[in-house]
């Protein structure tokens, strides 16, 4: 059984516009899964179904095989968000008290809250910044506060929608490790980009959304000869293989 | 920027209880509202200044942020001096000035400055989320008060400000880096200004409620726990005596 699967996933803007549409997708335990697709393809309202964000027009999301309609508070616990531009998921006025917004919505013990938002960021080597302001971190450590956020809520899934967006290269390479460290610790990792140059080497599969429907899925092997089909800049040149994809030397 | 921003030192007043300090705050902002004599501020701006030093905020980048409101100040003082009817005093180059004037004026200035000299050591020495949980905590006994979502409405508050003021810089700067300044209409120079404005913070709050949301919000959370010291308990005191002294 797929640990989270989309069956005719459908949204339709109360303008009529149509977001995304008819899209079925299985993600197994473990995968890392990049979805690509041009601007206004439909990635992040995709993202934002797969833990009741957004409800669909039409279709549903299985966790565990259950709809997660079913248990929303679940679903948000085990399907984690790190959200396009880190700073609008900043809620707290110190590192710490973001970090602790999860594990208080969960309503755990003050003193397991504590122990919880300790390990998160020590995960992601922000232990040092706990009681620093949160706007004064650097690109790189706010995406990162945004991740130890996400994993003090103890996910299975995280969902990561352009992930690089604004970063510079020192930025991006630290996000990148500690996406592969939480891939290495057992996370299954769906990441969203349209910039397959910094991180599909790393991936073990490559979907492509356009015009709000999921037109290829495969090894991104495979899928990468058509990207440019899709308003994609094709990543590789002449002679290079997808193992190039990587900002990581 | 320093001015009204929490900045994180180990002293009493950043432990401080929030909800001792919350009630300090609110014999203090009385004293200031009750002051009138000479001796009445002498003993509320010492005690404000002994905070300032014991905070160990940076007192001499405060100042110099404060100028703004400096001139807030002698504008109230000027504009008192002025319009009070009064007794002229005697020799002063400046006609229409009246000694009850320059009292009232000096008066509102002196209140004026302490509001601002105790919002700057209260806001520097606590983090938003201990007035939010003290604030909760008082809230809590009222049956019909959502205390929970007041506090977070209080807490998003207080964090959007300084966003939406960065906004606002940033749209001035991108206004005047396209001459809006040529434009003689102050009515069209500010719809240019607020409706961006408006947009971009209801944008932003849509993002901050969808992240609340991820994050499973929800009013039923952890509650905070309160650890008051005998020293918290001496400056709740403090702050009595000094409303006590200004009221009698």
């Amino acid at each position: 059984m797929a640990l989270l699967e989309t069956e005719d996933l459908t949204h339709v803007f109360p303008d009529g516009t149509v977001a995304i549409e008819g899209i079925n997708l299985k993600v197994n335990a473990g995968e890392f899964l990049v979805i690509a697709g041009p601007n206004g393809s439909g990635k992040t309202v995709f993202a934002r179904h797969l833990n009741g964000l957004l409800r669909p027009t039409r279709g549903r999301v299985l966790l565990d095989g259950e709809p997660i309609s079913k248990d929303l508070i679940g679903a948000r616990k085990k399907v984690g968000l790190v959200f396009q531009n880190p700073e609008s998921q900043i809620v707290g006025q110190t590192v710490a008290e973001d970090v602790a917004f999860g594990p208080e919505n969960l309503n755990l013990p003050a003193d397991q809250v504590a122990t919880v938002v300790e390990e998160s960021l020590a995960a992601v080597g922000l232990s040092r910044f706990v009681t620093r302001s949160p706007h004064a971190l650097s690109g790189g450590e706010k995406r990162k506060l945004a991740i130890a956020g996400i994993l003090a809520m103890n996910p299975k899934i995280i969902v990561f929608d352009e992930p690089f967006t604004g970063l510079d290269y020192p930025g991006v390479v630290q996000v990148l490790k500690e996406i592969l460290r939480l891939h290495k610790n057992g996370h299954t990792i769906l990441l969203i980009t349209h910039e397959l140059e910094k991180v599909l080497a790393h991936a073990g599969r490559l979907v492509i959304m356009h015009g709000g429907r999921l037109v290829e899925d495969g090894k991104p092997e495979t899928v990468i000869s058509r990207v440019e089909n899709y308003g994609l800049r094709m990543p590789l040149r002449e002679g290079e293989k997808v193992g190039s994809l990587t900002w990581l030397k | 920027m320093t001015l009204f921003h929490y900045i994180h030192k180990d002293t009493v007043l950043h432990r401080m209880d929030g909800r001792l300090k919350l009630a300090a705050l609110l014999f203090f902002g009385l004293a200031a509202g009750f002051s009138s004599e000479f001796h009445d501020y002498l003993v509320a701006f010492s005690v404000l200044f002994c905070a300032l030093l014991l905070a160990r905020l940076p007192v001499a980048a405060l100042l110099k942020e404060m100028g703004f409101f400096g001139v807030l100040i002698l504008i109230v003082m000027v504009v008192n001096a002025f319009t009070i009817p009064g007794e002229p005093i005697p020799n002063s180059p400046f006609a229409g000035i009246s000694q009850q004037g320059v009292i009232t004026g000096l008066r509102f200035a002196g209140r004026l400055l302490m509001v601002l000299l105790l919002s700057v050591v209260v806001t520097g020495t606590t983090p938003l989320a201990r007035f939010r949980d003290a604030v909760e905590w008082y809230l809590r006994p009222f049956p019909f008060l959502p205390a929970a979502r007041v506090a977070t409405m209080f807490n998003l508050t207080f964090l959007l400000l300084p966003v939406i003021l960065d906004n606002f810089k940033e749209i001035m700067a991108a206004q005047n880096s396209r001459c809006v300044q040529l434009r003689k209409n102050p009515v069209k120079r500010l719809k240019y200004l607020v409706f961006p404005l408006l947009d971009q913070t209801l944008r932003r709050a849509d993002e901050i409620a969808y992240a609340m949301e991820a994050r499973g919000y929800s009013e039923v959370r952890t509650r905070a726990t309160f650890k008051s010291t005998k020293t918290d308990w001496l400056m709740l005191a403090i702050s009595l005596l000094v409303f006590l002294f200004v009221l009698f």
